[in-house]
């Protein structure tokens, strides 16, 4: 009896483990699902989780992975609003968000097949946005001039409506621009025109440094030609004072005007005949004339 | 059922009751018997190894730069934030767990994949400006990169985002390859930044607020997609097209010179202005000294007025004489050359002439003889 008990809680394990295989399925945290009964999808699975089927052939569980996945467009040429032509990239995130609805429109490729028509949906959006701007809307220096978030917003509406509009069970959740080229061709005369205007700038340069320095230059002397100028000013003013601070000692020599002019006369003779003079007297000058006194080796005229 | 047939079909009776083996019974169905017997014992042990196997088979270890997650029939275990540290940890066995390893290295980091010409890796490691690189005349978009600027001008330029998982299950679970969109919208922040800059500010003038502005799109960009990253640092390296070096290289000598020409100006100007200034503290100074100098000299001069004025007032003809004497010893003293002319013999003075020539005129020069 206990052999039997025992192989009977086996089988019954390994039953309930082949019944689960057949009737129950999982979905990851990654997934979505779709059951299809008879081929046709009845049911969507969101969640992930443990879920009960029928066994096949009736109904048979497609999976696909709900991630966001990143698509990079191809680049390909393209004429702005206002001729230029531009080569833009952009990427996309997208994902699976309805597999009832995914699962018909793609049934055999699956996520390879929503990508190349969703790379078309995307051609055709930016082919229209870049069409109806002008390039400085994507590049400019003026923020207000500059539409950069407008022409991904553009094509991010575009090709989300697309996906709505043919219920493709896709979503669009992020656009952006990768690259924005110029043909080959064009960038050629880009160079021509940035050595142009860097020549430009050389010229520029060296007549803005002379200039400035002459200005500097220029300034700087004015100031010290003004700072020297207060200066002396300030002197004069100063010796001003000295000498009216001198000439209240006039009351002084008024007592006898005669003996201050003899002083004065004395003390400007001693002064200005310094070492450098030359003096030529003869023996009437003080005190040299008392040489007239005296015999002379002067021979006397005939 | 009688006891020896209960006992001839329990493969767990031992040998000590194969005296109960039903008579009649040859020797082979003997060994058959006990070969079954054996057989089912090696069997539960098997079974028995299986289960603690199967169970033992949920302990798993969590490394110190990783994290994990457990599925539970692939719902994550203990909801979103459900992260298992470094350690032993245990789940069921798949199917009905499944263990999910999230590296989480202190910081990971991406590169742009637009912006930069064509190099192979080693060339780029070896020439990091590509001085020594081929350069053709015009830029291949296949494989050329650079971006164009907000004067329309083309500029190379390449970023590096540094991050750390701030959320890895979003990271892991939610995108097919986050370290790619990471990388997209590290483009799109390089793109973006040169669309609002001009190619010199890039270059030259801006470049601390052009890395801010890569990191600031590329945050914006990476908070919108839900990434579960934080951005901790961006580096961006931009050079001129290889094809303008020259002229590109002579725009930085011109501003060179430049500055020079205006720092040597400013320079120029400040001993300028303090050559200036010190010449008006002489001329000040020396007027107040002079000033000073004179007042003095003026009230000494009257000091001594007032001394000798009795002396005048007593014999004017006298004081004088005596004054002239006194000046004229001190003058004698003082002068280089003293000149004495005597009288002649009949009296008239003697006639000293002195001839003065002026500077002699300069040779004429060769070409004034032509």
């Amino acid at each position: 009896m206990k052999r039997n008990v025992t192989t009977i809680i086996i089988g019954a394990v390994l039953v309930v483990i082949f019944v689960l295989l057949l009737f129950t399925f999982q979905v990851r945290r990654t997934e979505i699902a779709v059951v299809t009964t008879f081929g046709k999808p009845v049911r969507n699975i969101d969640e992930p989780g443990l879920y009960l089927k029928w066994p096949w052939p009736i109904q048979h569980v497609y999976k696909f992975d709900n991630r966001i996945q990143n698509l990079d467009d191809k680049f390909n040429e393209t004429l702005t609003a206002d001729s230029n032509p531009l080569i833009v990239t952009v990427y996309v995130g997208w994902r699976i968000s309805d597999a009832k609805a995914f699962y018909p429109k793609f049934p055999g490729g699956g996520v390879a097949n929503a990508e190349r028509m969703l790379e078309e949906m995307v051609r055709n959006a930016k082919n229209a946005v870049v069409g109806s701007n002008t390039l400085s809307s994507f590049v400019n220096a003026d923020p207000s001039q500059l539409k950069f978030g407008e022409i991904e917003n553009d094509m991010f509406n575009m090709v989300q409506s697309d996906l709505d509009k043919n219920n493709y069970g896709m979503n669009l959740e992020f656009l952006g621009l990768k690259k924005i080229e110029l043909p080959q061709s064009v960038t050629q005369a880009v160079f021509d025109r940035m050595k142009a205007n860097r020549q430009e700038i050389i010229s520029h340069l060296q007549s803005q440094g002379t200039a400035e320095a002459m200005t500097i230059r220029s300034a700087a002397d004015s100031a010290a030609a003004k700072t020297i100028a207060d200066a002396t000013a300030e002197a004069i003013r100063i010796r001003a004072e000295g000498e009216a601070e001198a000439a209240k000692t006039l009351p002084t020599f008024e007592q006898n005007p005669e003996l201050a002019n003899f002083l004065f006369r004395i003390d400007a003779i001693t002064k200005s005949l310094n070492q450098k003079s030359t003096l030529i007297f003869d023996e009437r000058t003080p005190p040299f004339d008392l040489f007239q006194e005296l015999p002379t080796n002067s021979v006397p005229n005939p | 059922m009688s006891d020896h047939e209960h006992h001839a079909h329990d493969p767990d009776h031992g040998h000590g009751h194969e005296t109960a083996i039903p008579e009649g019974q040859d020797a082979g169905t003997q060994a058959l018997a006990e070969a079954l017997r054996s057989s089912f014992l090696i069997v539960k042990i098997v079974m028995v190894l299986m289960i603690v196997a199967f169970f033992c088979s949920g302990f798993f270890t969590v490394g110190a730069s990783e994290r994990a997650v457990i599925l539970r029939f692939g719902k994550t275990v203990g909801g979103e934030k459900a992260l298992l540290g470094p350690g032993w940890h245990w789940s069921f066995p798949y199917p009905i767990d499944e263990v999910v390893r999230i590296t989480n290295s202190a910081e990971q980091s991406v590169e742009t994949t637009v912006g930069w010409y064509y190099t192979t890796p080693g060339e780029d490691l070896n020439d990091l400006t590509g001085e020594n690189l081929p350069v053709t005349q015009e830029l291949n978009p296949a494989v050329d990169g650079y971006v164009i600027t907000a004067d329309q001008d083309i500029v190379h330029s390449r970023a590096t985002l540094y991050y750390h998982l701030n959320d890895p299950i979003a990271y892991t679970f939610d995108f097919s390859n986050a370290q790619l969109i990471v990388q997209n919208a590290l483009n799109n922040a390089l793109l973006f930044a040169a669309a609002n800059f001009k190619a010199d500010d890039i270059l030259l003038d801006h470049v601390t607020e052009f890395t801010e502005a890569v990191q600031k799109r590329a945050t914006d960009l990476t908070d919108q997609y839900h990434l579960g990253i934080t951005v901790d640092d961006c580096t961006v390296q931009s050079i001129p097209p290889r094809q303008l070096a020259g002229v590109f290289a002579a725009v930085t000598d011109a501003r060179e010179t430049s500055a020079k020409a205006i720092y040597q100006a400013n320079s120029d100007a400040t001993a300028t202005q303090l050559n200036a200034g010190a010449e008006a503290s002489a001329r000040t100074n020396q007027a107040m000294v002079a000033s000073t100098t004179y007042v003095s000299l003026v009230e000494a001069d009257a000091k001594r007025f007032n001394e000798l004025l009795p002396e005048y007032r007593t014999n004017a003809a006298l004081f004088e004489q005596q004054q002239i004497n006194v000046m004229m010893a001190q003058v004698l003293t003082n002068v280089g050359d003293k000149w004495f002319i005597p009288e002649s013999a009949n009296g008239k003075t003697s006639q000293l002439r002195l001839q003065l020539n002026p500077e002699p005129p300069a040779p004429p020069t060769e070409g004034e003889n032509q």
